[in-house]
């Protein structure tokens, strides 16, 4: 009988259970794959989207750094610098490539903990193994490029301060973005630099740019594929390709021959500060502080020779003396004393006070003059720089009353330039050395303060906009350093105007009395800086002494006696009739004001009217 | 001439063909795509494997099967003796000896074994069946069958196909009664060798696919990735797949052995859900076809060689699609008539014989 057989070996009833059991199992199949497909497809489209392109960040090129005249303080030229996927890099890969760049030890560890770092996903992304190779590498590693999988070579640009360590302070430097600056600023991927001082630092976000993206469709080994599979899976170059918006020129209002000339005054000592300011604008045309580095040598990856020679130095090239440094003005400060007695009329211009060499407070008489000056009036007193009077004037305005001056010049505070985390100084009061002195406030205090020392610290920025706003008759400026912010094509984006902070609260008979003192300084035969007066140009300042600590008699000559000599200052303006410009110059453990400072004062003065500003009158007559 | 067209129309299962066919065609469509970009000639020469695996098929169809019965432990012997020479003198390629031959023509034994030992097993139940139900002392010969071969293609080693017998040599014992305390017996003794095992028999690039299969997250470049990329594929085809050579994934070489282990990867990538679903519904079609054909047989011998190709088509689906789903760790099982290899095509062909030579001898009278 025709298919009666099943019945006979009794499998009939047992197939529909199979048929259901295969059934159950193919229906999982089809469920599973109902969710790959179906619900999670947009997923997974993503991820085998995210498989074959490719993104590749377009740097954006660096906005220019330039002086008031247009002149490049800092640009970018283009370098190559050498990429590994560590996913494809091969150990015979790096043989190659250590043989064909001749890496040495300190690179190639550097290389290899890279590699180690990157786990995970981590091993698919791009690290920076060798910075801005030769020509000459450049052309072997293409040649042999084969060799060498997981390897690209990347044209970036390189920023390059042409003029060395000049303005080193003011222009900043940059490097590495770090871990975790990546994850709190925007924007920002391993490899990317970031301005880290100076104005590189401040204006950043203005200098750095906008990056753009470009896809690219690769394989499995990160290949690229031709155009036609570019166009046909990513779009036209226009829909794949955003390009990166180049970051705004700054102009500085620095005068990079200025800038010059204040780093010359400095040449023949260790360490010191010099800073040029625009009487009647506020505007820095100098900023110079010494020891400098070179930021060529720090946006670069230093050595370790380099590191040490930097940290170890003992005068700290890292520091702007000029915004950072924190110093006793020393006689320089006299004419916040002298301004407080004149405004609070304690004191007439007529009054005589005899010095006789020290004053009576107490039993002491640790407060002393450099000598007999004798007579003094307020005239006098300035120009020859007496202690006793100035003592005297002190104690008769009081602490409080001083210091509230001050701060009406803006001592006290940092004074709004904004770069490399500007200090304060500092201007004691009363209620402070009863909060932090023990035994509280004494009027020694008040007599100290009357002449710079004591616990009285200004920055030499804040000393150069106390000396302008005297020379300008009482517009307290805000310090400037960028004048403005330019478009690639030249297009002015934002200009910075002067900013008056305030006018003082002081009289113009005051200031004005004030600036014939000063200018009594230099050009009266017994002012304090008259041996370093020039015939062609009148100068006023004053000198300043600033006691960094007691000469013990045993310390005299002895080897570290130089740690331990006066700060030399000197803080200027000129022409006197019309002050356009102030130079503060500070030489630190310089000694005698008259002798180091002021001289390199003037000089910087001197190039600047007889050199500097004629040559740019002339240029701009010819324009 | 009359009789030879009604005897070809009544007795020639053409169902059985169509689907054969139909699941070759798609294979041979899908890998000319897969093999784009790759080894010139791939598609060529698995044409040439496709028409010798037709004319095996067609031997083995036209042999009554009755006569496999009667040499059955002859075609056993043989094949044992064949793996004893791939010990010896076999070729090794990744580490592997498994390939026997000369030339362009290289086939693995332990495939064909499988045929081999569906045969012995179908001839050894027929002899002795337990209608009553098998207990375990009844299950040694049969186990001895499957163990002996089982034992030389682990030497080779080839642990998808070593576990593949074994599963259809469970698949035929549930088929044919087994106690259910003889079960339970199987089941604890599995509890415990599973474990030694895997300390003692499995590689350690097995071990860690494994190890990768139940936390895939853990190394996405190295084991995890044939896993990861292959479900990439799947899921990125979704609803109609993105077209007809036009997969990322296994064109830009993300999809790595993609024309073995994981065409359908491939199939599903470009033809979607719905492309994924019809040839998993062949496949089904060819199972519950294997298994009516089993169940009309004529003898005994007959249903359990049934039964047991299409254990053998079964296993083969479910452990691929599993696997390049992800729900099975990755093992090399290829996917029946669709992969990539000679050795697969052959095997395949000759179990597609069996069953037709079964089938079409079902209504020959006694």
């Amino acid at each position: 009988m025709i298919g009666s057989g099943s019945q006979d070996i009794g499998f009939g009833k047992r197939s529909h259970y199979l048929v259901a059991v295969v059934s159950v199992f193919f229906f999982l199949l089809g469920a599973r794959l109902f969710h790959l497909q179906v619900i999670e497809g947009a997923e997974y489209q993503r991820k085998a989207e995210n498989n074959f392109i490719h993104r590749v960040v377009l740097s954006p090129v660096r906005g220019l750094i330039k002086d008031r005249n247009g002149r490049v303080l800092v640009h970018n030229r283009p370098s190559y610098n050498v990429y590994i996927i560590p996913r494809f890099f091969t150990e015979s890969a790096f043989d190659n490539l250590k043989r064909h760049l001749g890496l040495d030890d300190e690179q190639i560890n550097y290389i290899d903990n890279k590699i180690i770092k990157a786990q995970g996903e981590k091993r698919f992304f791009s690290l920076l193994a060798v910075r801005d190779i030769g020509r000459d590498e450049l052309a072997k590693l293409e040649t042999n490029m084969h060799q060498m999988p997981g390897v690209r070579v990347v044209s970036e640009t390189r920023r390059v301060y042409p003029h060395g360590p000049l303005a080193a302070h003011v222009l900043g430097y940059l490097n590495e973005v770090s871990g975790s600056e990546i994850e709190r600023l925007k924007g920002y991927r391993p490899g990317d630099k970031i301005g880290r001082y100076g104005v590189e630092r401040r204006w950043e976000f203005y200098l750095r740019g906008i990056p753009g993206m470009e896809s690219f469709v690769v394989n499995a080994s990160g290949q690229r594929k031709d155009e036609n599979v570019q166009n046909k899976l990513l779009g036209p170059l226009s829909k794949r390709r955003e390009d990166a918006r180049p970051g705004y020129h700054l102009v500085l209002t620095i005068d990079a021959d200025v800038q010059k000339s204040a780093e010359r005054a400095l040449r023949w000592h260790d360490s010191g500060a010099a800073v040029v300011l625009e009487a009647k604008t506020g505007r820095v045309l100098a900023m110079a502080s010494k020891p400098s580095f070179d930021p060529n040598v720090l946006s670069g990856r230093l050595s370790q020779e380099q590191a040490r020679a930097l940290y170890d130095n003992p005068y700290n090239p890292m520091l702007d003396k000029v915004l950072q440094g924190s110093y006793f003005p020393g006689s320089t400060y006299k004419v916040i004393p002298a301004i407080a007695a004149l405004e609070e009329r304690l004191v007439d211009t007529s009054e005589e006070l005899f010095c006789k060499k020290y004053h009576e407070y107490g039993k002491r008489s640790a407060f002393r003059c450099t000598k007999m000056h004798g007579p003094m009036d307020l005239y006098r007193a300035i120009v020859q720089s007496c202690n006793i009077y100035f003592y005297h004037m002190a104690e008769r305005v009081g602490m409080d009353r001083m210091a509230r001056y001050a701060r009406d010049f803006g001592l006290g505070t940092p004074s709004g330039l904004g770069l490399n985390s500007e200090q304060g100084g500092f201007i004691p009061t009363k209620a402070w050395y009863n909060k932090n002195m023990p035994g509280g406030f004494r009027i020694g205090h008040t007599l100290n303060s009357g002449v710079g020392q004591g616990n009285v610290t200004v920055t030499p920025l804040q000393l150069a906009v106390l000396f302008s706003t005297i020379a300008n008759g009482g517009k307290l400026y805000l310090p400037q350093i960028v004048e403005r912010i330019e478009s690639t094509d030249g297009e002015v984006v934002q200009e910075f105007p002067p900013q008056i902070r305030r006018r003082v609260q002081v009289s113009q008979k005051t200031l004005r009395l004030i600036r014939e003192a000063l200018s009594g300084v230099v050009n009266h035969p017994l002012g304090t800086a008259h041996e370093a007066r020039v015939n062609d140009i009148e100068v006023a300042g004053k000198t300043g002494t600033a006691q960094v600590r007691k000469i013990g008699k045993a310390r005299r000559g002895g080897k570290e006696w130089r740690r331990f000599m006066d700060h030399a200052w000197f803080a200027a303006y000129a022409p006197v009739g019309d002050p356009e410009i102030v130079v503060v110059v500070l030489v630190e453990h310089g000694g005698s004001a008259a002798k180091v400072a002021a001289p390199e004062a003037i000089k910087i003065i001197r190039h600047y009217f007889k050199q500097i500003k004629p040559r740019r009158q002339q240029k701009g007559d010819s324009i | 001439m009359q009789t030879l067209f009604r005897r070809l129309r009544v007795e020639l299962d053409w169902t059985l063909l169509l689907i054969l066919m139909s699941i070759i065609g798609i294979g041979l469509i899908n890998l000319y795509s897969a093999s784009r970009g790759l080894r010139e000639g791939m598609f060529f020469q698995q044409v040439y494997w496709v028409i010798l695996g037709f004319s095996v098929f067609l031997v083995v169809a036209t042999i009554d099967y009755r006569l496999y019965n009667q040499y059955g432990y002859i075609i056993y012997v043989l094949g044992i003796l064949t793996l004893i020479l791939v010990v010896l003198i076999g070729r090794t390629v990744k580490g592997s000896t498994r390939w026997l031959g000369y030339g362009p023509f290289q086939i693995q034994p332990s495939e064909i074994m499988k045929v081999v030992a569906i045969i012995a097993l179908a001839k050894y139940l027929h002899n002795e069946p337990t209608p009553e139900g098998r207990n375990l002392k009844q299950m040694v010969i049969p186990f001895g069958i499957v163990a002996l071969p089982i034992a030389l293609i682990l030497l080779q080693p080839d642990l998808g196909t070593g576990m593949l017998i074994l599963l259809i040599f469970f698949s035929l014992m549930l088929i044919t009664k087994l106690k259910i305390r003889s079960l339970i017996t199987l089941l604890s003794t599995g509890f415990v060798i599973v474990p030694l095992v895997w300390s003692f028999m499995l590689r350690d690039y097995q071990k860690r696919r494994i190890l990768v299969f139940l936390d895939p997250s853990s190394d996405p470049s190295g084991a995890g990735w044939h896993s990861r990329q292959s479900i990439y594929a799947i899921g990125s085809g979704r609803l109609f797949g993105k077209g007809y050579m036009q997969g990322t994934q296994h064109q830009f070489k993300f999809l790595p052995e993609h024309w073995t282990d994981f065409p359908y990867s491939v199939w599903a990538e470009e033809w979607g859900f719905l492309g994924a679903l019809i040839l998993l519904g062949l496949y089904l079609f060819l199972i519950i076809w294997s298994i009516r054909l089993g169940a009309k047989a004529r003898d005994r011998f007959g249903a359990l060689i049934c039964f047991g190709v299409g254990a053998m088509f079964f296993w083969h689906v479910i452990i691929n699609v599993g696997m390049v789903t992800g729900l099975v760790p990755v093992v090399g099982v290829t996917l029946p008539l669709f992969s990539y290899g000679g050795s697969s095509i052959l095997t395949f062909m000759m179990g597609a014989g069996l069953l037709m030579s079964v089938g079409s001898r079902r209504y020959w009278g006694s």
